[in-house]
């Protein structure tokens, strides 16, 4: 027997959970303070009323209620309206002022239960957010039941059918899933929010730790906290491989260069182009860019490290009209510092152009430059994300990493994710007889035949001349170039 | 001193409704002699009460007069701690 999900809306979370969450279950959502427990909360019965029409209990034991609807209000959702309509229903469970009751002999908490069926039953609520356990056991310290009465609740709320979340919280990132241990064996369902801190960098992830007898993605996710759509969920390692294959050619805006490729990119490739600092890697963005023209088709450039003026300037120096380009509708240039934002808000960004923009095809100028703002593993991610994004809107891309030596050698970003590339070119400088000769050579061509030979190329006002490929030297890739005497 | 107005809020016949309401029973007879109101709710013939004054546990006994309001929860079995709780203690003098 499968067991159906509820889809949830939250973007992204209904592709790592294989659906949603497990439809008329409770599931346990952990996290450390400050990762957003209450906020994915929020957002799932707020996606339900907009996107599924189905009305939602919101139960808060720690959080004032008009504390919560300034913070819905905020994210854009009509609380209000909601409320007056009946599909958003505030079960307020929280502590209030003034002294806490006095305990005299044992208790139980059947009237919260009672008035959870009643909430549920009168607006026939499908959701339900539970925020945060945890709480309730710090407000009735002397109920040892807490096990039980948590089961009590499981069991409710799994006769009304009610797809629920319950939140707790979590001291330690890494270790047990709830402060008080119990929750976790009450769900069959577990989600961990984690908020950690490595090498300076704030890192959110999701990741669902079991889902009873169900499908979903293993392993952590990152996600971001967006103003007006809250938690975004980016699918890193979660995407799946299944791309239709295109045998479209597309041009690098460079003759020569589609020849050496056999016909030029393919469209649905991913092109990394590296090289030292000079070497010719703007311009070959440029050609690119400027090979929509071929086409009438639409092209975007991401620029972190130029200007927009030194940009247009460089590419008229080549013989690339971008001004021209960009009032067609065909060219836009979005200029960025790396670091004004993490990666999971630049590739959203990205994201968010693309499907702005439609481009048939974008360049990234350099990657490097934005790999300094993160971990290696983030950069990774972030790289793996993008790539099968961008695949699968069959856009060709075009990366560029920079080497940090003049000659010769690789970089770090380089050999993090040339196994992620369907061509790669090099663009190296080569010492012979005492002169800096420029070289370029494809290296890699995934799916097709090549020209493996690496030629000389200068440059001018015409753009990229490639030349004839070296013959009798050997070693142009360590940057120096003995000629052997034939 | 002015007369008490008392809720006891119960679940039906749970064994701590039942105590709670034996022992309160107890204690409007012998202590307070008949001068005070008390209204027994059941949350299950009438969940809506429940909702309106925010109740978790039960038994909840409330003390609605005189102010402030006060709240005691548990099965009310120490008699002088719920005479406490209720600040209700005779003075001794």
């Amino acid at each position: 027997m499968t067991i159906q999900k509820l889809a949830t809306g939250i973007a992204a979370f209904d592709h790592i959970s294989d659906g949603g969450l497990p439809l008329g279950r409770t599931t346990l959502l952990a996290g450390s303070p400050g990762c957003g427990k209450t906020l994915f909360g929020s957002q799932f019965l707020a996606m339900g009323i907009q996107h599924f029409d189905q009305a939602g209990v919101f139960v808060t034991f720690e959080e004032q209620v008009e504390d919560i609807r300034l913070n819905l209000r905020s994210l854009g959702w009509d609380i209000d309206q909601w409320e007056k309509d009946g599909k958003w229903v505030f079960l307020d469970a929280s502590p209030k002022d003034g002294d806490a009751p006095v305990t005299v002999g044992t208790y139980d908490l059947s009237a919260f239960q009672v008035r959870l069926e009643r909430a549920v039953t009168k607006c026939n609520a499908q959701r339900v957010v539970l925020d945060s356990m945890g709480n309730v056991f710090a407000q009735y310290p002397e109920m040892n039941s807490f096990r039980r009465e948590l089961f009590q609740v499981t069991q409710t709320l799994g006769r009304l059918r009610a797809t629920s979340l319950i939140t707790t919280e979590r001291s330690e990132e890494y270790g047990r899933v709830s402060r008080s241990g119990v929750e976790e064996f009450l769900t069959d369902n577990v989600i961990i929010l984690r908020n950690v801190l490595y090498d300076e960098k704030r890192r959110r992830t999701i990741e669902i730790l079991k889902f009873r007898g169900s499908k979903h993605e293993k392993g952590e996710n990152l996600y971001t906290i967006v103003p007006e759509r809250g938690i975004v969920i980016i699918p890193l390692s979660a995407m799946d491989l299944r791309y239709r294959s295109s045998g479209v050619r597309v041009t690098s805006g460079v003759a020569k260069l589609d020849e050496m490729c056999g016909g030029g990119f393919y469209r649905d490739s991913i092109v990394l182009v590296s090289g030292s600092i000079g070497a010719g890697k703007t311009l070959l963005v440029a050609s690119f860019l400027n090979g929509v023209r071929e086409r009438k088709e639409r092209a975007l450039l991401l620029a972190f490290e130029e200007s927009r003026e030194q940009i247009f300037r460089n590419a008229a120096g080549w013989g690339y009209d971008f001004a021209g380009l960009e009032a067609d509708g065909s060219l836009k240039v979005e200029c960025l510092y790396p670091e004004v934002s993490s990666l999971e808000d630049h590739y959203l960004h990205i994201q968010r152009l693309v499907e702005e923009f439609k481009p048939d095809r974008i360049a990234l100028d350099s990657l490097s430059a934005l790999s300094r703002t993160s971990t290696d593993k983030a950069f990774r991610e972030f790289v793996i994300g993008l790539t099968s994004f961008l695949k699968h809107q069959q856009i060709t891309c075009l990366l560029t990493v920079t080497t940090t030596l003049l000659s010769g050698g690789t970089s770090d970003t380089e050999g993090n994710i040339s196994p992620l590339t369907d061509t790669i070119i090099l663009l190296r400088y080569v010492e012979m007889s005492g002169d800096m000769q420029r070289s370029l050579s494809v290296l890699k061509m995934r799916g097709s035949k090549h020209d493996s030979s690496i030629r000389g190329f200068t440059i001018d006002d015409k753009g990229l001349n490639l030349g004839a490929p070296f013959t009798g030297v050997s070693g142009i890739l360590t940057g120096i170039a003995p000629v052997h005497k034939l | 001193m002015a007369k008490p107005i008392l809720q006891l809020f119960v679940n039906g016949n749970s064994p701590t409704s039942v105590e709670a309401i034996g022992m309160l029973n107890g204690i409007c007879k012998e202590d307070l002699k008949g001068t005070y109101e008390l209204e027994i709710i059941d949350i299950q013939l009438d969940p809506d009460r429940a909702e309106e004054a925010g109740i978790m546990a039960i038994p909840t006994l409330i003390r609605k007069w005189p102010l402030p309001e006060t709240r005691l929860i548990g099965a009310l079995s120490v008699k002088t701690r719920v005479l406490t709780g209720l600040g209700l203690v005779m003075s001794y003098t």
